[in-house]
């Protein structure tokens, strides 16, 4: 016999089962899923053990398992004790007040590094950057990634995005009581603003107006008024145009922008020269993180409250050389 | 010579959450291992818990680690990754050292399926000087040039042709006119 030999009646009953199983899916509305906590193999104090040395932290025991339980699963065990009779003074403590604590310093620690990586950037895109860090989806991705799913305990299940980072702002002010505010720092420095690498800083913030605000930088620093040249034309009577326009001040070149019009490519020149002004261009220094931000904690650490020039005043003299 | 007869899923090189970029996160969040008690498939497997077992715990602190004797079960190993996939590994007949090999296997992979990796290196800034594009370094004086222009129609390194060169040997070699020069 061969060995992978089955009798007659097995395809037909798998067949059958299968059948039967992708009705009953359709009718509930998706597969079943468990929670890992039902399985026979499950310690939750080995599991946060865990979490806390996968991270390499350390955590007090009280402030983790008060960052990982929510309001919803506390409720519901009260009414499940007291539906059955028994008294309900249970001493769970849950994570409203350290989540909120861990936004506000998961804020300011992302605002520090910023502002210490990207001196010579303007505030709104000190604050498009900060917010694409610190946006649901963002902080969702990373909770989970860490193994917060199955450690949280919350009454939804799939948990749910807030659940999710709420928990994750709780484990950051757990670790702040637990080990320091510098350790929380390195762990969000770690885990969050990482989350930036790949990403085009431009996307998240265009300046509108590139051209007028370009005037009235080079205003206010007391240089000549941009000019535009047309440098490079191609195409110019079909779909596929080019046009390649410099921006010149005083017969020094800044920048040049290429675009299908001679509007587009004037508009893009600007932004260009912005950039090279802002130090955001595509040719930009690497994003330093992990060790290579041992040098400048300091300076991360004393920048958490002093935000960077608005775009309006945005001036060179008036900004930081590059720190790192 | 093509990969498209492998059913095996091809990519680039990835990393969940930029791991290693802050810190290094071990991948691995637990591991069953389900065996036998009596039967002698999972004898290596026995001889591993007995042994090795609890040095492989001391050194990965961050995994945890779950044993499930099931009787006449051939043993078993399934690894569950931070980013949910899961990877079930049969032990039937392992040797201790087996074991002990392919679960440091499990330790230091990422959750990432098995694919076959199209390059070996990934960058997310190909590139810092720009890439080329017919305008890079052409001169300026073509925009205002007529063509056929008198050095830009022509290539750049062209140097002279043989008929130039013998008008040249010539004109050095020619006599002098008597009647031009002056008289002296």
């Amino acid at each position: 016999m061969k060995r992978n030999f089955k009798a007659h009646w097995v395809a037909p009953t798998l067949r059958e089962f299968k059948r039967r199983k992708v009705i009953e899916e359709d009718r509930s509305g998706g597969p079943k899923i468990f929670h890992r906590s039902t399985f026979l193999e499950w310690n939750y104090d080995a599991e946060i053990f865990a979490f806390s040395n996968r991270l390499g932290e350390k955590f007090d025991d009280s402030s983790l398992r008060a960052a990982l339980t929510h309001k919803s699963y506390i409720e519901r065990e009260k009414a499940r004790l007291s539906d059955i009779g028994l008294d309900s003074n249970l001493h769970f403590q849950d994570n409203e007040a350290l989540s909120q604590k861990g936004g506000e310093m998961m804020s300011k620690f992302i605002n520090g590094y910023l502002r210490a990586v990207f001196t010579q950037v303007p505030e709104e895109l000190i604050s498009a950057m900060h917010d694409f860090l610190t946006s649901n989806s963002t902080l969702e991705t990373v909770a989970k990634h860490i193994g917060l799913g199955d450690l949280m305990l919350c009454a939804d299940f799939p948990c749910k995005t807030e659940t999710y980072v709420k928990s994750f702002k709780a484990i950051i002010a757990a670790l702040a009581e637990s080990s320091g505010e510098e350790r929380a720092r390195i762990f969000v420095q770690d885990l969050v603003v990482t989350q930036l690498y790949g990403q085009d800083v431009n996307e998240l913030w265009n300046p509108v107006d590139p051209v007028g605000n370009l005037a009235a930088i080079l205003k206010r620093e007391g240089k000549a008024e941009p000019e535009f040249r047309l440098i490079r034309q191609a195409g110019s009577n079909s779909i596929l145009a080019v046009y390649y326009v410099g921006v010149y001040s005083d017969k020094h070149f800044i920048s040049e922008g290429a675009g299908e019009s001679l509007e587009i490519a004037k508009e893009m020149a600007a932004r260009e020269a912005l950039k090279k002004f802002f130090h955001t261009e595509d040719s930009m220094r690497a994003l330093p993180f992990g060790r290579q931000l041992k040098n400048i904690q300091s300076k991360i650490e004393q920048l958490e409250n002093q935000p960077n020039l608005p775009f309006s005043e945005w001036i060179s003299e008036k900004v930081m050389s590059a720190v790192h | 010579m093509s990969n498209s007869h492998l059913f095996l899923p091809s990519g680039f090189l990835r990393t969940p959450l930029q791991n290693g970029l802050g810190r290094y996160i071990p991948q691995l969040q637990r591991i069953t291992l389900k065996f036998c008690k009596n039967h002698g498939g999972s004898r290596g497997v026995r001889d591993f818990i007995e042994s090795d077992l609890m040095e492989f715990a001391k050194t990965n602190p961050g995994t945890v680690v779950y044993l499930k004797p099931r009787r006449h079960r051939s043993p078993c190993m399934v690894a569950e990754y931070l980013n949910g996939e899961r990877e079930y590994l049969s032990c039937h007949e392992f040797s201790r050292d087996e074991v002990h090999k392919w679960l440091s296997y499990m330790c230091t992979r990422s959750g990432i399926p098995v694919m076959r990796f199209r390059k070996y290196q990934h960058t997310d800034y190909p590139t810092v000087q720009g890439v080329w594009n017919p305008f890079t370094h052409q001169a300026p004086e073509i925009n205002v040039a007529e063509f056929p222009h008198g050095v830009l129609s022509k290539p750049i390194d062209h140097g002279q042709t043989a008929t130039e060169q013998l008008i040249e040997i010539f004109k050095k070699t020619q006599i002098e006119d008597p009647v031009n020069k002056p008289s002296n």
